[in-house]
């Protein structure tokens, strides 16, 4: 059961696991992005999570929609951005409601993923953070985090095998595979910190 | 890594800070909002506004030619880093003086979204807005998907002629319409020899081997479509111009701007023994060059490199660029 206080704490955790990643991050964009991708997350997350805390709030919906000015301040790269327009989508759906059970709450990430879709013009399978974040949303929808865990990390391992679409990763062509995408590994790490 | 800086967290904000210490009475930062750069220079009445938005780390793109005749706000971002859509929609607050407001920029994943979530707020305020996203960079994309290129040094002469459009009082539309029109007759391409450092990241994130050049790499690093050993100036100037005028194809009689504009940390005497070569090809073609621009217009830091930007221009499209534009960083007057 998803409420404001497991949401906050969630927050938290991602914040976290995006710092101490970050140097990680930074060395993965550098294949081919500009490296700044540690550093958009780690304050993203980092400044999310607190101004979640620090909020009254027990809307769930009203949450998402202050994660997703405060992260788009904080850190609007594409991949910020991207993340800010998600859980703009997700706030939609989840507007009103104080609790989400599993399935909401996989609900709403979906209408998030949706609308990352509608407004990139972006699928599955474009090496990108969608390739991680479906198969976790997905499986989170049993309730059971390990599982979605384990499916975002498979989801964004199989990025290697695919051809960079969009942004400057696509300007490598060719050259991206074989290459882990930066993006997918933020989303593996957002399911690894929700699990734990 | 060896800058002049102090922590690199406070890169952008100093670097603000400096520039409004230097040039206070022409420009400014918005009190509620300090990555806004906004023009203090007089502005006609209903004039429509010019905003722009970028990362930093290419001085003088963006800000820099906020000013009279040019942009009025640059929402500004972190190092190569779009600034968020809060940021741009301040930026288009400011500029509109009732008529609307064209958002030029560059041809980047996260300036173009957090301009069209800036867009969706500004028209919730009733501010009219329109867009025209600059393409130049013909080594980012073929001709065939040229909507995909990337945006550089040619942005320049478009916010110069959408600038100058809306000092005449020309609508929203026809100032559209002229950068539109102005950045159809725009091509750029560049050459990289070294590359540049992120303040926050602190190493290169790519390398050039000292003995070569990299054709046609882009101002954040973007890989070129060849390296090749290091060659002289004037095999630079032929490597750049034919790609170019493949696509503008100058003849006889016709009129352009050229822009030799260094990436950072290549002299000028460099650029002006380019340009001694370029202007002899484009003479070849029986073409003449109106108003030519060397220096820095588009960096990227410590990068060494040019890009070379040719302008085909008309009747109409000359005199907007002649006419008069003064900005800190830029101005007619000298050229």
């Amino acid at each position: 059961m998803l409420d404001s206080a497991t949401l906050k704490a969630k927050f938290n955790a991602i914040a976290q696991i995006m710092a101490d990643n970050c140097d990680y991050l930074v060395e993965l964009d550098r294949q081919n992005g500009d490296g700044d991708l540690g550093f958009s997350m780690k304050s993203g997350f980092g400044d999310t999570a607190a101004a979640l805390e620090a909020s009254d709030e027990t809307d769930l919906g009203r949450l998402f929609l202050l994660a997703s000015r405060t992260f788009n301040e904080s850190a609007p790269s594409s991949l910020g951005t991207i993340l800010s327009i998600g859980m703009m989508g997700t706030a939609k759906a989840l507007k009103g409601s104080q609790t989400a059970t599993a399935e909401e709450a996989s609900a709403g990430l979906k209408a998030g993923l949706q609308a990352i879709m509608d407004r990139t013009g972006s699928s599955l399978g474009e090496k990108t953070i969608l390739d991680s974040l479906a198969p976790g949303i997905e499986a989170l929808a049993s309730g059971d985090l390990a599982a979605a865990a384990e499916a975002a990390a498979n989801g964004s391992e199989a990025t290697k095998q695919m051809l960079a679409k969009h942004g400057r990763a696509a300007y490598y062509g060719e050259k991206s595979l074989g290459i882990l995408d930066g993006g997918s590994v933020v989303g593996r790490l957002i399911f690894e910190a929700i699990a734990k | 890594m060896k800058k002049i800086i102090n922590d690199p967290e406070n890169f952008e904000r100093e670097m603000l800070e400096g520039i409004c210490a230097a040039y206070g009475d022409k420009v400014g930062l918005l009190e509620d909002d300090p990555k806004v750069l906004v023009s203090k220079y007089p502005v006609r009445d209903g004039k429509v506004g010019i905003v722009t938005l970028g990362g930093s780390g290419h001085l003088p793109v963006f800000l820099g030619y906020v000013g009279q005749g040019m942009l009025d706000a640059c929402a500004v971002g972190n190092v190569f880093a779009s600034p968020s859509a809060k940021v741009m929609t301040d930026a288009i607050r400011y500029a509109d003086h009732g008529n609307g407001v064209l958002c030029l920029y560059g041809n980047y994943g996260g300036d173009k979204l957090n301009t069209a979530m800036a867009r969706e707020e500004a028209d919730f305020d009733d501010i009219e807005t329109a867009e025209v996203i600059v393409a130049d960079d013909i080594c980012s994309s073929p001709v065939e998907t040229k909507e995909n290129r990337r945006g550089v040094a040619g942005m320049v002469y478009a916010f110069k002629i959408a600038g100058a459009s809306a000092d005449n009082g020309d609508d929203l539309q026809t100032v559209a319409a002229n950068a539109e029109k102005a950045l159809a007759n725009i091509r750029t391409m560049g050459a990289a020899l070294t590359p540049c450092i992120v303040p926050r990241a602190g190493e290169p994130g790519f390398t050039i081997g000292d003995d070569e050049i990299e054709i046609g790499m882009g101002i954040h690093g973007e890989p070129g479509i060849e390296v090749r050993k290091m060659i002289t100036a004037d095999e630079l100037a032929e490597t750049l111009f034919a790609p170019i005028n493949a696509e503008l194809q100058l003849g006889e009689g016709d009129e352009c701007s050229v822009m030799i504009n260094g990436l950072g940390a290549t002299p000028l005497e460099e650029q002006f023994i380019l340009y001694r070569k370029i202007a002899q090809l484009i003479e070849g073609c029986g073409a003449s060059i109106v108003m030519p621009h060397v220096g820095e217009f588009a960096t990227s830091m410590e990068m060494a490199g040019v890009s070379l930007t040719i302008f085909k221009l008309d009747a109409q499209l000359k005199e907007l660029l002649l006419q008069d534009a003064n900005t800190p960083f830029y101005t007619t007057a000298n050229k």
